[in-house]
This record gives structure tokens, C-alpha cells and sequence, in this order.
């Protein structure tokens, strides 16, 4: 690997400290951004301490597109990290990237593997095609009202089959965006005038009558797979399962454990292995179809019967992907470092090791410290933290952009996420055990403006630890 | 004081002489100074005797050297006769050539438009014994003699929406129509209705008219007079102009000049010669059918002969456009005949009656008449470069097509249609018998099975989870639309004029002009795309044919440097005209297409331009299609063709009322900038005209409207909104969703004559 490649990092906060991190491992230059709101962010310091003031660069935004190729151009960088959220999953400007006049290396899936498996409706149709299971319903937009009538019929049956306890279709115009034009029918009785009316105003609004005939399931377990291919996508290894269930009530992650399931120590109502092993499979089958090259995450939903089914494909590094690399060794050295493959490969590097090489070993529970209010619908708090601390521990690492030396102010431009934390133990028992031991050493204190003492979600945590991957 | 009284008419002689020749040197004019200025030092010193007889002289000077001075009359100097205050206008001639009138829609400054002028007038005549009282509605643009509320002659848009009511009311009355036209060009004001669409909306109503329609052309500028002139009979003052722009204008447009300055009076007076503007010029060219020969230098007021020559011909026009429809015109028609007059003396219409009621069937005939007549015009103005064989096929093809299109439609669908009701009545005989037998069964069923939930059926199951199938990519296929223009290959951003305003990010150009389709995604706003995005993401993959491309723009005024002009807008686009006509399909729906393509001189209408667009809605007639014209951009009427570029105005207005009264769907769609000529008449006279939002539609640019009202204008002046609040057009589309849109009109809108009804 030529150490003339420099990353520029197109994100902030945690994850960009480890991609800072996995190019320092490589030996690689990289540039760092941030906005004026960041100035005092950790992985701004942390760019700094390692790189100098010649790697950090200030922006207006981190959606600006523009300013960053500017920054590309200007520090030299030749390649580029999107991290996840903002440019992560944008096809176009994954395609930009390498389609200027100055092409760059985009650190992620190539823009058409973005672009294939970021439309639902594809993915969906490209998972039946390789009979992979999906959620049951329309894989297309339906234009005829008997047939939207006959699919809502067999997805309330169904619904009543799995035993579900509340039966909900849904209806979305297929043109529709951004929860606009969705609609839920519980009862067969109230569909006709429900699609009909969705169906009127998809027309009116999108100038397209199409609607898809879904379903939402309440009662389920929420799996992933987490995948890796080389350069030219012809090479995949995977790295186990995470069950990422605990979420709060806007279906935000808060806990996530790798793997899946844990069917050695707990019983399950089906054949949790063998789900765990066919997802497995049905992720990898997908990726080898699409050329898939770089790190994805497949997720899954698994209904109570034990049914998996495929609901979306993450195309980039997810928050999680730590606990993935705690639990897995490559040639009986762990933990994996994620990211570093990721980059490694995104340069045009061999894997170097097949399937085979990677072996799993314990358990590893991730938590996401929010300052927010659990009692309160997750109300994000926001104000200044005076005192973040813990008890070192050489099962723990704690991934965290806030500074532990001195007051911070929570900015308010984005998600007031302040730390993850992985726990590594050998059994379920001993990694409950240290997740809860790691929550009480935890100090975090502060104030915001109306003198309020901080809220966060430690207690929700420490209480969700309790039944882990129990289903 | 009998000679004052003349030697102040000679001075006004002469001065008006001296405005008309403007700043020129010319030694008769001196000469006439000179005699006068002599004849008034010396007239003191003379007896009455002598001072009459040096009068008398001095008039057959004057006399003689007008005539003189007329032989050496330049367009330019014409269209300062027409101008003149002095020119003989509409309220002398009610006055001096009708026998009894009543001005109706308003009176002097109190009417809605007082430029545009109608009246109910008389002809009264005997004619051997019989006195016999004529009707006439008159209708026509009132300068005023420099009367400052008649705008000069220069119509708005509810002045013409005015002189349609009119006609409508002379339709009734089954009352022919004379028209005056005295217009330098229409108000070009966007209201409610906007200038353009008013002038389209008369052209639609003048071209299925139903009774006789004569029109006299003394100052004819483009749309306003073609407003009120698309008439049976077309006569034309000899001393007046018709043209497609005032040669100011044409002048200001040649020289490029910006707003405020100056043209050189040379530039103007050069247009006005080569646009072929004067009478005798349109006659020679067709466009118009009769001159009528004015006094030397031009009618003015007092020429009291002059009314009587123009009463003659107003009489026997109106006679002749009737005979040709009568069915009874024995003789009469023989008694009109130039040939059979005696050799130089005009036939004295009044002299012979006509009786000016039509029949209804004389009254269809009329139109149809109109229709052909103008069909024929403008036939030399372009080139066509098909072989003779060619054209010969070209006319068994169309036959054959109507003929086609009778069986198919005409003939089969009624068969067609009885079968189809006899089958649905059979059918629903059978459900309601089976129905009542089994009802009893299904109720004994139903007990047994003991209200079970109902069960799904194997193959709905595999519907929700297995692979359906969709075969549904429309233009864009694979998230890639078919043609990407070639701005969409270069690395660099665009930054989106609404970027203050709502804060639009720069675009990088290979998205905005790929996969954007040239739209902002931040707020929507159109950037412009080429004609070819169009053609290959609209219309059905390789379903293009297009026919009449031999139909070539040429140089029909023998304008100067114009050749070359041509030839380069020919290379550097490789179409041959403006006007690319071509069948089409989309969604399988098969279509006539007329696209107006603007890098092709601006997408200005020629002869060339109209004779493909009538042609195309022949087609769509003949084949029963439907029928789009797809405006990429049109600046108006192609100037350097004069004339022959107006009158495409009313061709292919009559084309397209014949194709809509036909049962066809017209269908028109704006893409950029859309104005003048064009959207005043065939394109604006559409039921249904969409625009896409990078359109702007008007009649006159703001540089025009600045240049002849004095007004700014906002700059959203012409925006497609505005226009769809006006009602010109009926919606605003998105470019990227143009074809699912066009599928939806083809499925709903349009008559019940298209082949798939």
C-alpha cells in the first residue's frame, strides 16, 4: 500500500476518530473537517494531536458537497471516508467522487452497488429473485384495486397465521417520500376507502397512482449481517450477526449485541442457529449478486415463529460495527478493526484470508449513551456536561468525541449522541454482568441553561441488560 | 378668401409632402416651394383675375408633381403615409362610404378599447327600382387623427376579445363582416386575457366564422391586423404596408441593439425595402387579393373620390365572396367579371344586386372556401426537395390514409360497436339468471361452512412473497434516462439562480443535467435542455419517424445575407427548418408531433415551418391521431420572411380548427421561451396547452414591450405561472414527469375522433 494515499474524513464526532484511527494503523494521511458549531469536538483535537493543523479543515457544512471536494483538492487527499449518515448512502455523491475531472477513491460501496440496493422496491425484487425471504407484500407498486385488494386479504391472514397480536397493512404511495402519502389499515372492512383515497391523492400529489400493499410486524426481533468484500466484489467474508432489538420508541437503536443470538445458552421458540446461519447465507448470496465491495450491513427481521426476513441493506460502516469486530478474529487475532479492512480494501488490497480464517469467540454488547430522557418519549436533553467518567477496563472500550477533562457543550445541529460503549465477555452471564458493572462506574453529570441536572439514558440501559437476546 | 382657403390647402399639401419624404432632398419638392413661396410675394401686386389663373396653375403643379413625387415613393416613405394624422381613417370612412352607422361597444374614449372600433352600418343603394338596405358589421382599429386615447392604433387584448364579440353577433345575424385594418401591431401586454392568446382565440373563432368576411389592409402590422383580418377577401389600400414587423423593429432586431439606442434611419429604411412590405408586393405574393388604388401620396381625408372607389370595392367584394358559395348566381357572377367589363371602366358594383343572405349549406361552403384558400397560399415561399415521383406518392399516400381511416373508423367501429352492445346484454342476461338460480346453494354452502374467516388462496400467498412481474421503466431505464445531454458531462457546478432566495446548494452539472433532468433539486427551478432530451426520453424508444424533412427553410424575400444565415443554422444543427414534424409513440399510444426547435434560428415560423405544421396536422387528421406540438422554443415570426411568415398565422390556425372540429386532440406543450406570432395563433388556440416550467410565454419579449409601451415589466413577467393564471395554459408540468403527463392528456383530453376512442 502506497503511503501516499490521504483520507479525507467527511464526518465528525466518534466516527470519525476511528477512521483517523484505522488510517493511523495503515499509515495513511488523512484530512479532517468540521463546522464552526464543532470547533471543540473531540475528533477535531484528535486530528489535530495526530496530524497537525495542516489536517483539519473547517466547513460550513458537512452536506456541502462542493466544499468538500474543495478540501479534497486543496490538502491533496486521494481518497474519501463518508463515515455513515450524511454522504454515506448518496449515491451521487459517491459517483461525483470518482466521476470528476480528479477522481478520488470513494471508501465504500462503488455509487451503482448504492444505488441498487438503496431503492426498496430493488432490493426487495433482487432478494425474490435469489429467493431470499422479504417481508411479505407488494414488491412493486400496485395500479389495480382488486389486486391491492387481494394482497391486503393475504397479508391480514397472514398476520393472523404468525399469531401477531395487532394486524396492521400498510398502504404507501410508491412515489411518495420522506412519510408522506402512508396510510394503515388494521381491518379489511376500512381498506377499500383507504386505498382509494391514498390512491387519489398519490395521484394528485406524484402524478403516479401506484401504491404498495406492506405490513408492519410489531412483535419481532431485529437482526444483522454484517458483510465484507474486496475492491472488486468478488471476495466476501462476513463477520457473524448482531441483534439489535432494544430501541427506543422512534426505533432508535440503543443496544446491540453480536451475535444474534446466543442458542447455546438460551432457548428459543424455533431454531435459533439455524436462523442465525440462514441469514448468513441468504446476506452473502445477495452480495455475491450485486459484486458488493466494501463493508454493508443486511438487516433482518425475525418473527416469533422464527421466519427471517430481509427489510433493508445498509450500504456503509454502521455505529455497531465494533461489537462485529470484538467478537471475530482474523487468523486468531482479534479484536477486528472494521473500518481498517474497510479501507484496506477500498485501496485495491487482497482480504489476504477467506471465511475459514475468521473464527468468533464470546459475546459483545454495545451501548449508546444519550443524553435524553427515557421517561419521556426520548426527549434529547441538551446543555453543557461538566463530568463524564468511568473505570478503565480491559474488556471495555469506550468510543467518545466528548472530552472527559473538561465541561462541553452538547452542540444542537445534530444527534446528541456522547459515547458507545463495547463490552467484550466470554458467555452471556459474564458480559451482562460487566455491562452492568460498566453502567454504575459511570459518572456523567451536568446542567443545561434552566439549571436542569442532566438526563440520559444509563438507567434504560443498565434495565434493557437484564434480558438480552431473550426472545 | 375663396384663395385663401387654397393657397392653405396647397401649404398643407406641402407639408404634408415634406413629412412624408422626411429629411430627403428631392428638386420637386423645392420646386413646388418655390412656386409657392413666388406665387404668394408676388400674388399682392395681381389682379383676382390673374391671382386665380396662377392658382390654377399652381394647382396643376401640385397635381402633376404629386403624381410625380408618388412613381418615386420608397416603403419607408409608405409607411410614413400610413402613419400620418392626416391618413384617412376607420370613422371617415363609416362616414363617407356607409350610409348610416351607430358605433356599438363603446363610443370615443368610453368604450373598453377605444383603438378597436366597431359600428352597425347601412349600404343603401337603388338599384334599378328597388331601394334595398344592406347590412354590414365594421369592425377595425381606430388611429383618431392624432387622437392620444386611441393608442395609435394599437389594439389590447380586450379590444381584439371585443371585435370577436362582434363578429360572433354578425355570425347570428348572418351579416357579413367588413374589417379595417389600421394597426402598427397589437398592445403586447400580458393581462387577463394576454395579447397573445386573445389574437390566437379570434384566429380560431375567424377561421370557422360562418358568413361573408372582407377585409381592407391600410397599415398591417402582424398580429394585430391578423386579429381581425383572416377574412374571405383580403384588399389592401395601395399605399399601405402589411408586414411582419414594423421596420423599426426588424431594424432594431437586425443591428442587435440593447434597450435605448438609436437605429440608424438607413438600417430602417433598408428593412422596409427588403421586407417586401408594400401592396404591391403582397399582391404579387398572394397574400393579399386586390388592390385598391388610392389618390397620389395617399388617401386622406378630404379625398371624397377615394370613398366612393373604396364603397365600389367594398360592394363587390362582398358580392363576389358570396357568388362563390351561392347556389343561385345565374348571371350575376358573369356581371362582376373584370374580363367581361368594358376595357377601362370599372365595373360599377352598386349597380348590381346581390342578395347578401347565405344559406346554412352556402354558409358551410363559405368556410370550407376560406380553409382552401389559404391552404394554397405561401406555396413557392419554401424549398422542397423531393423528387417529382415523390410528391406524386406523397398525394396517393394521403388519400390512401383517409381512406383507411373511413373503413377503420368511419365504417367498421359502428359495426363494431353493435356487436360489442349485444354481446354486454347478452352477458348480463346470463349473471342475472345464474344469480338467481344459484343464490339458493351458495346459502345452504355458506350454513356448512359455518362463517369461516375467508381463506386465502395458494396463489395470493406466493403474490406476497414471491418476484412479480413489472415490466414498467418508462424513459428512465435503470435510473438512467435514454439521452444525457452533453452538458452532463462536464466536471463542474452550477449554482441555481433561486440559490438567495431559497437557498439551493450548487448543483454538480453531471447530476443536474443527468439525472436531474436540468432541475434544481432543491427548488425545483428549470434550467433549459436541449430538443434531443425530449425526443429520445419522451417519446418511445425508436419509435421516431419523421416525414416531410425535405421541407426546407429558404430565402423567400431575397433578404440580404440571409442565404448564408440559413445555410449556417442548417449546418450547425443539421435540421432543415425549424419545425421538425415526425410520428411518434408513447406508452404505445401512436402520435403526430410538431416540435419547434430553438436552436434552429431561434425557432422563428417560416414558410418553410408553417407548410410542415399544416402538414402534420393533415396527418393526424387523415390517420386519426393525435396530435402534440412540442415547443422547445420560438421566438415568433421568422422577420426576414415578411409576409410569407404571417400568414402561416392564420394557415395553420385554419389547420388546426379543422383537425379540433374533427374530433382530434391538439395538444400543446411550452418548453422554453414561447412568444409572438406562433403562440398568437396556431399554438395558443389550442383547448389544451401545458407548459413545462422553464417555460416563458408572451407575446412580445420585455425588451419589445419596453421599446414600444415605455413600460418595465417584472421579471416574472412571462413566467409559465403567470400564463397559467392568465388561462392560457391549463398546468405547469416537471420536465422529468413531461411523458407521464403527455400519456395522461393523450388518455383524457381531445375529441372522439382519435383512433384508439
Amino acid at each position: 500500500m502506497s503511503a501516499a494515499h490521504k483520507v479525507l474524513v467527511a464526518n465528525r464526532g466518534e466516527i470519525a476518530i476511528r477512521i483517523i484511527n484505522a488510517c493511523r494503523k495503515l499509515g495513511l494521511g488523512f484530512v479532517a473537517v468540521h463546522t464552526r458549531e464543532d470547533m471543540h469536538s473531540g475528533h477535531v483535537r484528535h486530528a489535530r494531536t495526530h496530524g497537525g493543523d495542516g489536517a483539519v479543515y473547517r466547513v460550513s457544512s458537512y452536506h456541502d458537497a462542493n466544499e468538500l471536494m474543495a478540501v479534497a483538492d486543496a490538502s491533496g487527499a486521494t481518497a474519501i471516508h463518508p463515515g455513515y449518515g450524511f454522504f454515506a448512502e448518496d449515491f451521487r455523491f459517491a459517483r461525483r467522487v470518482v466521476k470528476r475531472d480528479r477522481p478520488l477513491i470513494w471508501i465504500g460501496p462503488s455509487w451503482g452497488v448504492i444505488r441498487e440496493l438503496g431503492d426498496k422496491i430493488n432490493t426487495k425484487r433482487l432478494a425474490r429473485r435469489l429467493g431470499v425471504p422479504t417481508v411479505p407484500g407488494s414488491d412493486r407498486p400496485i395500479y389495480d384495486e382488486m389486486e391491492a385488494e387481494e394482497l391486503a386479504q393475504s397479508l391480514f391472514a397472514f398476520q393472523a397465521d404468525q399469531g401477531f397480536e395487532r394486524h396492521l397493512v400498510l398502504l404507501k404511495a410508491s412515489a411518495g417520500g420522506g412519510g408522506m402519502g402512508i396510510e394503515e389499515v388494521e381491518r379489511m372492512d376500512t381498506f377499500r376507502s383507504t386505498y382509494r383515497r391514498l390512491r387519489n391523492y398519490a395521484k394528485r400529489q406524484f402524478q403516479d397512482s401506484g401504491v404498495l400493499i406492506e405490513q408492519r410486524i410489531f412483535d419481532f426481533n431485529h437482526l444483522e449481517v454484517q458483510i465484507l468484500g474486496n475492491r472488486r466484489g468478488d471476495a466476501h467474508v462476513h463477520f457473524g450477526t448482531r441483534n439489535c432489538t432494544i430501541q427506543s420508541t422512534g426505533r432508535q437503536k440503543r443496544v446491540e449485541v453480536a451475535p444474534g443470538f446466543a442458542p447455546g445458552e438460551l432457548t428459543y421458540g424455533f431454531d435459533a442457529g439455524k436462523v442465525l446461519d440462514d441469514i448468513v447465507e441468504y446476506s452473502l448470496r445477495i452480495a455475491k449478486e450485486v459484486g458488493y465491495n466494501s463493508v454493508g450491513t443486511w438487516e433482518w427481521i425475525v418473527t416469533p415463529k422464527g421466519d427471517p426476513f430481509l427489510m433493508e441493506v445498509n450500504t456503509r460502516i454502521q455505529v455497531e460495527n465494533g461489537i462485529s469486530g470484538a467478537i471475530s478474529k482474523i487468523n486468531d487475532e482479534g479484536p477486528v478493526d472494521l473500518i481498517k479492512e474497510q479501507v484496506r480494501c477500498a485501496l485495491g488490497e487482497e482480504l489476504g484470508y477467506s471465511q475459514d480464517d475468521v473464527s468468533f469467540d464470546g459475546l459483545s454488547i454495545e451501548y449508546r449513551i444519550i443524553a435524553e430522557d427515557p421517561s419521556n418519549r426520548f426527549t434529547p436533553w441538551v446543555g453543557r456536561i461538566d463530568r463524564f467518567a468511568w473505570e478503565e477496563q480491559p474488556w471495555l472500550s469506550v468510543l467518545t468525541h466528548v472530552p472527559t477533562d473538561e465541561p462541553y457543550d452538547i452542540p444542537t445541529e445534530f444527534d446528541p449522541n456522547l459515547a458507545l460503549a463495547i463490552v467484550k465477555g466470554k458467555d452471556l452471564a459474564e458480559v451482562k454482568a460487566r455491562g452492568v458493572a460498566f453502567l454504575d462506574s459511570l459518572v456523567l453529570a451536568g446542567e443545561d441553561r434552566a439549571g436542569q441536572s442532566l438526563k440520559s439514558n444509563v438507567a434504560f440501559l443498565r434495565e434493557k441488560t437484564a434480558n438480552i437476546l431473550e426472545f | 378668401m375663396e384663395l385663401d382657403n387654397r393657397i392653405r390647402k396647397l401649404q398643407d399639401r406641402l407639408s404634408y409632402i415634406r413629412d412624408i419624404f422626411g429629411d430627403k432632398e428631392n428638386a420637386n419638392i423645392a420646386l413646388l416651394q418655390a412656386r409657392l413661396d413666388e406665387f404668394l410675394t408676388q400674388e399682392r401686386g395681381m389682379s383676382l383675375a390673374d391671382q386665380m389663373r396662377h392658382m390654377a396653375q399652381l394647382e396643376d403643379l401640385f397635381l402633376f408633381l404629386e403624381k410625380k413625387l408618388d412613381a418615386q415613393l420608397t416603403p419607408m416613405d409608405r409607411v410614413r403615409i400610413v402613419r400620418h394624422p392626416a391618413r384617412l381613417c376607420l370613422k371617415d370612412i363609416l362616414e363617407n362610404v356607409y350610409d348610416n352607422y351607430t358605433e356599438i361597444g363603446g363610443q370615443d374614449e368610453y368604450s373598453i378599447d377605444p383603438s378597436m372600433l366597431i359600428a352597425r352600418a347601412y349600404i343603401t343603394r337603388r338599384v334599378g327600382k328597388r331601394v334595398i338596405n344592406q347590412p354590414v358589421m365594421v369592425i377595425g382599429q381606430e388611429k383618431g387623427h392624432g387622437q392620444e386615447f386611441r393608442n395609435g392604433g394599437s389594439v389590447k387584448p380586450w379590444g381584439n376579445a371585443k371585435a370577436l364579440h362582434y363578429m360572433k353577433v354578425a355570425e347570428t345575424e348572418n351579416i357579413p363582416i367588413h374589417s379595417y385594418v389600421f394597426t402598427p401591431g397589437s398592445y403586447p401586454i400580458e393581462d387577463y386575457p394576454g395579447a397573445a392568446q386573445q389574437i390566437a382565440k379570434n384566429l380560431f373563432e375567424m377561421a370557422s366564422l360562418r358568413v361573408p368576411f372582407v377585409s381592407v389592409i391600410s397599415e398591417g402590422g402582424s398580429g394585430g391586423a391578423e386579429a381581425i383580418a383572416l377574412s374571405d377577401m383580403r384588399l389592401m389600400l395601395s399605399h399601405g404596408y402589411y408586414s411582419v414587423i414594423s421596420p423599426e423593429g426588424a431594424a432594431a432586431i437586425e443591428a442587435k441593439t440593447r434597450q435605448g439606442e438609436r437605429v440608424a434611419p438607413e438600417l430602417i429604411a433598408k428593412c422596409a425595402r427588403q421586407l417586401k412590405i408594400t401592396a404591391a408586393d403582397n399582391l404579387a405574393m398572394g397574400y393579399v387579393d386586390k388592390v385598391i388604388d388610392e389618390p397620389p401620396l395617399g388617401a386622406r381625408v378630404d379625398h371624397y373620390d377615394f370613398y366612393k372607389t373604396l364603397r365600389n370595392e367594398m360592394i363587390k367584394a362582398t358580392n363576389q365572396v358570396i357568388l362563390q358559395v351561392k347556389g343561385m348566381k345565374l348571371f350575376r357572377s358573369l356581371a362582376l367579371s373584370e374580363r367581361l367589363a368594358r376595357k377601362g371602366q370599372a365595373v360599377d358594383a352598386e349597380e348590381v344586386f346581390v342578395s347578401w343572405n347565405l344559406s346554412s349549406k352556402a354558409r358551410e361552403n363559405l368556410v370550407w372556401k376560406r380553409h382552401q384558400k389559404f391552404r394554397r397560399l405561401a406555396q413557392t415561399a419554401y424549398m422542397d426537395t423531393r423528387t417529382f415521383g415523390e410528391k406524386v406518392v406523397g398525394r396517393f399516400q394521403g388519400l390512401a390514409w383517409a381512406m383507411n381511416s373511413y373503413f377503420r373508423y368511419e365504417f367498421l367501429r359502428k359495426h363494431q360497436r353493435k356487436i360489442k352492445r349485444l354481446q354486454e346484454e347478452l352477458e348480463a342476461e346470463v349473471h342475472l339468471v345464474r344469480n338467481k338460480v344459484g343464490k339458493p346453494i351458495r346459502a345452504v354452502m355458506d350454513k356448512f361452512a359455518g362463517g369461516r374467516p375467508q381463506t386465502v388462496s395458494e396463489e395470493a400467498k406466493t403474490s406476497l412473497t414471491q418476484l412479480s412481474k413489472w415490466d414498467d421503466k418508462g424513459g428512465l431505464s435503470n435510473g438512467k434516462w435514454v439521452y444525457t445531454s452533453p452538458k452532463a458531462k462536464e466536471d463542474r457546478t452550477v449554482t441555481c439562480p433561486n440559490a438567495e432566495t431559497h437557498g439551493c446548494l450548487d448543483l454538480w452539472a453531471p447530476d443536474l443535467f443527468g439525472e436531474y433532468a436540468g432541475v434544481c433539486g432543491y427548488c425545483g427551478h428549470h434550467f433549459t435542455m436541449e430538443y434531443q432530451w425530449y425526443l429520445h426520453n419522451v417519446f418511445d424508444q425508436g419509435s421516431i419517424f419523421e416525414f416531410n424533412g425535405q421541407i426546407e427553410s429558404g430565402n423567400p424575400l431575397g433578404y440580404e445575407g440571409f442565404d448564408e444565415r440559413v445555410a449556417e443554422a442548417k449546418k450547425k444543427t443539421g435540421l432543415k427548418s425549424a419545425c421538425m414534424t415526425f410520428e411518434s409513440r408513447i406508452e404505445n399510444l401512436n402520435l403526430v408531433v410538431a416540435m419547434l426547435v430553438a436552436p434552429f434560428r431561434g425557432g422563428t415560423v417560416g414558410a418553410a415551418e408553417g407548410e410542415k405544421f399544416v402538414r402534420a396536422v393533415e396527418r393526424a387528421r387523415r390517420k386519426h391521431y393525435p396530435l402534440l406540438a412540442y415547443v422547445h422554443g420560438t421566438a415568433g415570426i421568422r422577420i426576414q420572411e415578411g409576409t410569407n411568415g404571417v400568414i402561416q398565422m392564420p394557415r395553420c390556425t385554419m389547420a388546426v380548427q379543422r383537425y379540433i372540429a374533427d374530433g382530434g386532440l391538439y395538444l400543446v406543450l411550452y418548453d422554453t421561451n414561447s412568444y409572438a406570432g406562433p403562440v398568437a395563433s396556431f399554438l395558443g388556440c389550442s383547448p389544451y396547452q401545458f407548459s413545462i416550467r422553464s417555460a416563458n410565454i408572451g407575446f412580445a419579449g420585455p425588451g419589445v414591450i419596453k421599446e414600444t409601451t415605455g413600460v418595465d415589466i417584472p421579471p416574472d413577467y412571462h413566467q409559465a405561472h403567470q400564463a397559467l393564471s392568465r388561462g392560457h395554459i391549463q398546468g405547469i408540468w416537471d420536465r422529468r414527469e413531461a411523458r407521464k403527463n403527455i400519456t395522461q392528456a393523450l388518455l383524457t383530453m381531445g375529441g372522439r375522433n382519435l383512433y384508439y376512442r
